[in-house]
């Protein structure tokens, strides 16, 4: 790996994305725009909202860092410019890392406008560091960054990488804990949960706002997090196919 | 016989997508310095060949030889790309995907990679148009940025794969300067094409059809063996086409 060649990779994908002022706003303004339906439909109910924000914040930041890169990536490969950077002297590793870095930046800013939007314009009651919520969702927009990469090997298009939305992040979502406390859902379920990345950043997010927890109480679910993170990169330079 | 000069060797190359056969024994041989045309009706597979030196193909058997060893990342630093679709990103500007490639392929240090960007841009003539992004250049624009990012790092071996569709006549006869000078300097060209034109600039040509290797000569040794009376490169392309073996 060569550090000018990912760097390349990573201030190319960041001057491209700023290039297209639509998706930038879009970036911004479509998890605030949810978020405040969110917010609207529990005006009446603020402790429900304040029960469920934790988990709804870890979900959003999955699901649209998911839906960035993947859509992203696979749009490199339809257009042929993955190929052609295959035909340079590039390894697998600065394609990937330069990804990641070039991804991780707009996926931060998304994840940093979910959690702001629903502290301080939803105002929902935390306990706890809103700079350990930070480190979390870091950890979550890695984990969907590598998933958005990884799955984007198996789509051939953009319909195609939307309809691994509910193959991939709805089972998250449901056996997450997300909705329901994990503790209620049937063993089985919880089984299942176990072997997904967001059961871990639902139970870190409701162990640092709702519990109170720091980072120290949350660690399996911070290892977790990162052995998830690990295992999808692994499985994506497995699948970057040189055709 | 193998000769030290030789920079590419494709041998009893045998290659389908799924149950379609597209290379079935292809052979042929490209000395270094010169221009190699690889002529072929669309389908007949010169596209599959030409992705196979820079490793985005394997053959299912036989055997591809790039500067005597198999492809590799190294290999493709010596070696510059030019796909039919120019697959550039379109958000930038011409001079952003040279110098983007130029970082691909090594060149690191600033001063030397804008010179070699420089050096690219004026070889494809884009003038004033380098700093506009390319969703605002023609096709034919697009395919000639393509073409710079194919030489910004002067490769040892150019693989152009229909670089003149879409140029025009004046363009393309500067282009066709520029590639003998290239050859001249020592550098060696492997350029597919279905016109007739392109090939009368070839040093060699290949014909192809049905993934085999019907033709192998100059354009001199194609015409004379086709016979009849002062045939065309057309009519030698035809004659060897119908008749579907070696001259």
């Amino acid at each position: 790996m060569t550090i000018d060649r990912t760097l390349a990779i990573s201030t190319r994908i960041i001057l491209q994305v700023t290039r297209d002022r639509r998706s930038l706003a879009l970036i911004i303004v479509a998890p605030v725009l949810v978020m405040s339906l969110v917010g609207f439909s529990f005006a009446d109910r603020r402790e429900i909202l304040d029960l469920v924000a934790p988990g709804l914040i870890g979900t959003f930041v999955l699901f649209f860092v998911f839906l960035l890169t993947g859509v992203s990536f696979l749009r490199e490969r339809a257009q042929g410019t993955i190929e052609r950077l295959l035909t340079t002297p590039v390894g697998r590793a600065d394609i990937l890392v330069g990804y990641l870095l070039g991804f991780l930046l707009f996926a931060g800013i998304q994840a940093v406008v979910i959690l702001l939007y629903t502290v301080f314009a939803l105002q929902i009651q935390y306990k706890g560091s809103l700079a350990h919520v930070f480190v979390l969702l870091a950890l979550v927009t890695l984990v969907a960054v590598n998933l958005g990469i990884f799955i984007s090997t198996f789509a051939r298009n953009e319909f195609q990488v939307v309809q691994f939305i509910p193959v991939v992040l709805m089972p998250q979502i449901f056996l997450s804990g997300a909705v329901l406390p994990f503790e209620q859902l049937p063993g089985y379920f919880q089984a299942v949960g176990r072997f997904l990345p967001l059961t871990y950043a639902v139970q870190g997010l409701k162990g640092l706002m709702s519990e109170g927890k720091g980072l120290a109480g949350i660690g399996w679910e911070l290892a977790a997090l990162a052995g998830f993170a690990l295992l999808l990169l692994f499985l994506a330079a497995l699948t970057v196919r040189r055709t | 016989m193998k000769t030290a000069t030789r920079v590419f060797e494709a041998e009893q190359v045998e290659f389908s997508y799924g149950p379609l056969r597209v290379l079935r024994g292809l052979t042929l041989a490209v000395e270094k310095s010169e221009i190699f045309g690889i002529l072929g009706a669309n389908g007949a597979g010169k596209t599959t060949l030409l992705r196979m030196p820079v490793g985005l193909l394997k053959p299912a058997s036989g055997s591809i030889r790039v500067f005597g060893a198999k492809p590799s990342a190294q290999c493709n630093a010596r070696i510059g790309y030019m796909p039919q679709q120019s697959a550039l990103y379109q958000e930038l500007s011409a001079r952003q995907n040279v110098d983007f490639f130029a970082r691909m392929y090594g060149l690191a240090r600033v001063a030397a990679r804008r010179a070699a960007v420089d050096r690219a841009l004026d070889w494809v003539e884009l003038g004033r148009r380098q700093d506009d992004p390319l969703n605002r250049l023609s096709g034919g624009m697009r395919q000639r940025v393509s073409l710079a990012v194919a030489l910004v790092h002067a490769p040892e071996l150019l693989i152009l794969d229909e670089p003149t569709v879409g140029l025009d006549p004046e363009l393309r006869a500067t282009f066709w300067g520029n590639f003998s000078e290239m050859a001249a300097a020592g550098t060696t060209l492997i350029i597919s094409s279905h016109t007739m034109d392109d090939a009368a600039h070839c040093h060699r040509l290949a014909f192809i059809r049905d993934g085999r290797t019907v033709a192998l000569g100059t354009p001199a040794e194609l015409r004379a063996g086709a016979g009849g009376d002062g045939p065309t490169l057309e009519d030698a392309f035809l004659h060897f086409a119908r008749r579907g073996d070696r001259p």
